[in-house]
């Protein structure tokens, strides 16, 4: 991600403009592939060396500095360092400070060259020359050749210059959101299994969700627990983080209020029409493995049920939706959904419970985590809840089908 | 019959179910959540709903409190010294809550330590570096004589008596808020940082304690701390402890010409970064000052010219050859002494080491070689520590009786902290602490800044 002083924004009439790069110029292309070739060739040099060798790129081509400096630290982000410490030099300097602490607390020295010349003496003896050198004037900056500018490269994620560019931007919006409260998200209607994703990021974020449509629309208001009493940016990271899934719906627009420290605050409106493309991967044609083995299950057991990923938003009563986990298509065409939730989905699901108190069809079935249930704030809402005990039921670790088969029949 | 009321934690803040019409605007903080259909409060409110619920002798279910009482024994005596003993009872005449305020070295520690013991509740000591977190895991466990759980640096380890950082508490609170009864912050004047805030928030501690040698903030936010804590409950300045609790001490600063050569180039960096603030109208002195002058010099050549411009002028007024001469003759004078220098960046630090061959320490410094750095220094193997900004706040070097400023911002805070790292009482101990000014440059205001403290009233140039 971008640090704030590699963004890149204008402010007029309290909106925030991303200044986005043309992903195609053909001098950023070129400025970003040698870049890249210099971080390609780096693993088993310094950092430092590394780091000069990117200065020169950055200096040597023209655009602007800023730009090249925002694509050095994205390519940083992909860079892994070798970390560990330097034993041999670590017990060196443990012997030498020894010396020259017994020699600084007990003997009197002419000036600095003497007592330069006797901490030579003294390290003479080491049985590593090129160590016992690190005592003379022109090594002696050497004493600590393993603090991080010194660190070797051990490997680098390379990708190509015009992935790089679209990452820029991307991590131009990232950036600006690290300093906001909320998202807000309108959706076409036409939805897809993207969504499926998109909520994923979402629960995994722990975020929380208020769904409205306005008519053709669904607006997704995004935020954490804590924003009901502050304004607050804490959720900043995971917004940020959240708007990877975006990028993958197909049509969108994003509003955002920007608020830096001692600053005013601004609005950030986005849609698909930025031209960032995804930075992640996406899975749309990948079925997960939970869905596989719960297909599987399914048809072992009947083939009255075809079972596939949601893909849709649910309406729920009172202008609530929800997006389900699993979507089920009986041959008499009755269509049921599914919503599962695991230990960490507790504030989700009493939302969820709370909604289906005047729900009057079946249309969501829940499936509780046992971990989940043993929580008593849960276990006492799910006995409590009418809707729950005629469509909900538990599961360990993934639903059976002895507990969900009862409750399909008797949709039907 | 109606169901009672239920109030049960949730990512660091509490869901309540059930509540009756008439509670719904007496409680405090507590909103309707139009997302998850329930009333929400932040978690820090716990202790005041449940007093009200009792005080009006409401029925409640309470699922958010995931902590019993238990015994805390101390396995070694602590014979307080009457100040300690003070703090302790106007602490616990605050209602068990509050900021206690005294000197680096008058034993904050300790006064946690009996409470903890009195208090018999689960304890989550909150601190902000992983220095700290480590002195506090061997204070805690040499004192309990239990295993004690670590909370950050790596460690994700929970016990009934937990150490973690500020900044992996605000990670984490949302999780585990609900499991401590008492919590302590030390170091809490960092606690009303946009972030660490959330630590505090986050937890539905009832007993709340803040130690500090300095509440103020320059955002003037300490009132967000006695919030979140609860009031200043007691104070005692570093002159009412001087020579009783703490060790006498004297403030030398001592004014350093710069070398000719060094002048000439100080003087020209110094245009140059000054005639690119006045064109770019740039003010230094206003909070956007800095990100200003960050984002204006990264535009253009002329603009990186002025960046470097301001490193070498920063950098000559902070280590000049002659502030190296004078540690040279300050590391003679103080033979037998434990010495500790100061610098205001990790640069000049290794720079100093490397030129001395003494040992230094930094956040970069590794885990165990920064143990055995401090370990090395408390037992007298290395007499003289180099160090930067880690030794600022809270590690205890008890047996340092030299610091050496050789550079260091304008917070009043960080020089009156490195003043106590030399305070801690010893027999006979005379504390010395010398400034190294460079003369007719920017670090002579940077110097008249951070003075405004009562502990330099006594000071020598």
């Amino acid at each position: 991600m971008l640090t704030r002083d590699l963004l890149r924004y204008k402010i007029r009439s309290r909106q925030i403009y991303p200044q986005f790069i043309e992903p195609t110029d053909r001098q950023l292309l070129t400025c970003a592939e040698q870049l890249i070739a210099v971080f390609e060739k780096s693993p088993n040099t310094p950092r430092a060396t590394l780091l000069e060798a990117s200065k020169q790129i950055i200096d040597g081509t023209p655009g602007a500095p800023i730009v090249k400096r925002g694509l050095e630290k994205l390519l940083l982000d992909r860079t892994e360092f070798d970390t560990a410490p330097n034993e041999a030099l670590i017990a060196f300097r443990r012997r030498l400070f020894m010396e020259t602490s017994r020699l600084l607390s007990e003997e009197q020295f002419q000036d600095y060259t003497d007592y330069q010349h006797r901490v030579s003496q003294i390290t003479a003896g080491e049985s590593q020359p090129e160590i016992a050198s690190l005592v003379e004037r022109e090594s002696a900056s050497k004493l600590y050749a393993d603090l991080p500018s010194c660190q070797p490269i051990l490997s680098f994620r390379t990708l190509s210059a015009e992935r790089l560019l679209h990452r820029y931007n991307a991590a131009q919006v990232q950036g600006l959101l690290l300093h906001c409260n909320a998202v807000t998200l309108r959706l076409a209607d036409a939805m897809t299994a993207e969504l499926r994703q998109l909520f994923k990021y979402l629960r995994f974020n722990q975020l929380l969700s208020t769904i409205r449509k306005e008519e053709e629309l669904y607006q997704i208001t995004v935020d954490g627990p804590l924003n009901l009493f502050y304004k607050t940016k804490r959720y900043g990271m995971n917004l940020a983080n959240f708007f990877i899934a975006v990028l993958h719906q197909t049509k969108w627009e994003l509003t955002a209020e920007i608020q830096f420290r001692n600053r005013q605050r601004s609005r950030l409106s986005l849609d698909e029409s930025c031209g960032i493309k995804p930075i992640s991967q996406q899975f749309l044609a990948y079925i997960p493995e939970d869905i596989q083995l719960f297909q599987t299950m399914l048809h072992n057991k009947t083939d009255d049920w075809q079972i596939r990923p949601g893909s849709q938003f649910l309406p729920l009563a009172g202008d609530f939706y929800c997006f389900p986990d699993y979507q089920l298509l009986h041959e008499s065409g009755v269509e049921t959904a599914i919503e599962l939730f695991h230990p960490w989905h507790q504030g989700h699901l009493i939302a969820r419970i709370n909604t289906l108190a005047e729900q009057q069809d079946a249309s969501l079935i829940l499936g509780v985590s046992r971990e989940l249930e043993k929580k008593p704030l849960i276990a006492d809402a799910l006995a409590s809840s009418a809707y729950f005990s005629k469509f909900g039921f538990t599961f360990r670790d993934v639903p059976t089908m002895r507990a969900l088969l009862p409750i399909l029949n008797s949709l039907v | 019959m109606s169901s009672p009321l239920k109030i049960n934690f949730d990512k660091g803040t509490l869901i309540l179910q059930d509540v009756p019409d008439e509670l719904q605007t007496q409680l405090p903080d507590l909103r309707w959540d139009a997302r998850t259909l329930a009333f929400r409060a932040p978690a820090y409110c716990y202790r005041d709903i449940v007093s009200h619920l009792r005080a009006h002798d409401i029925s409640y279910q309470d699922t958010a409190r995931q902590f019993t009482t238990g015994t805390f024994p101390l396995q070694k005596e602590i014979l307080p010294y009457c100040y300690q003993t003070e703090a302790i009872d106007a602490w616990n005449a605050n209602g068990r809550r509050g900021v206690v305020c005294l000197p680096t070295g008058a034993g904050k520690t300790f006064i946690a330590i009996l409470l903890i013991a009195d208090t018999q509740r689960p304890t989550l000591v909150h601190v902000p570096t992983i220095d700290l977190m480590h002195q506090w895991y061997d204070v805690l466990k040499e004192h309990f004589g239990r295993e004690v759980g670590l909370y950050g640096g790596g460690y994700h380890e929970l016990r009934d008596l937990t150490v973690t950082t500020y900044q992996s508490a605000v990670l984490h609170a949302p999780h585990y808020g609900n499991q401590f009864g008492f919590a302590i912050f030390d170091e809490c004047h960092h606690l009303p940082g946009e972030q660490y805030q959330y630590a505090a928030i986050s937890s539905i501690a009832p007993f709340r304690l803040g130690l500090t040698a300095t509440p103020e903030r320059v955002d003037g936010k300490e009132s967000r701390l006695y919030e979140l804590v609860g009031e200043c409950c007691y104070e005692a300045k570093v002159q009412d402890l001087s020579g009783k609790m703490l060790s006498k001490y004297r403030v030398v600063t001592i004014a350093v010409e710069m070398e000719d050569t060094e002048r000439v180039r100080y003087e020209e960096a110094r245009h140059t970064y000054l005639g690119f603030l006045k064109t770019a109208k740039i003010n230094m002195g206003t909070p956007r000052g800095w990100h200003l002058f960050l984002w204006k010099t990264s535009q253009t050549d002329e603009g990186r010219e002025a960046f470097q411009a301001y490193l070498t002028q920063k950098q000559l007024s902070f280590a000049s050859t002659t502030k190296q001469e004078w540690v040279w003759k300050l590391i003679q004078r103080h033979r037998g002494d434990r010495i500790l220098i100061f610098t205001q960046d990790n640069d000049t630090a290794y720079r100093i080491g490397e030129q001395f061959f003494l040992p230094v320490l930094t956040h970069q410094t590794k885990v165990k070689e920064r143990n055995a750095f401090l370990n090395g220094f408390r037992d007298g193997t290395y007499s003289i520590l180099v160090t930067s900004k880690v030794l600022n706040e809270g590690v205890d070097v008890p047996e340092a009786n030299v610091a050496i400023i050789v550079s260091g911002s304008g917070s009043v805070r960080e020089h009156v902290q490195r003043l106590g790292r030399i305070l801690r009482k010893r027999k006979g101990k005379q504390a010395v602490l010398y400034e190294l000014v460079s003369k007719q440059t920017g670090e002579h205001f940077v110097n008249k800044r951070r003075r405004q403290h009562d502990a330099y009233r006594e000071s020598k140039y």
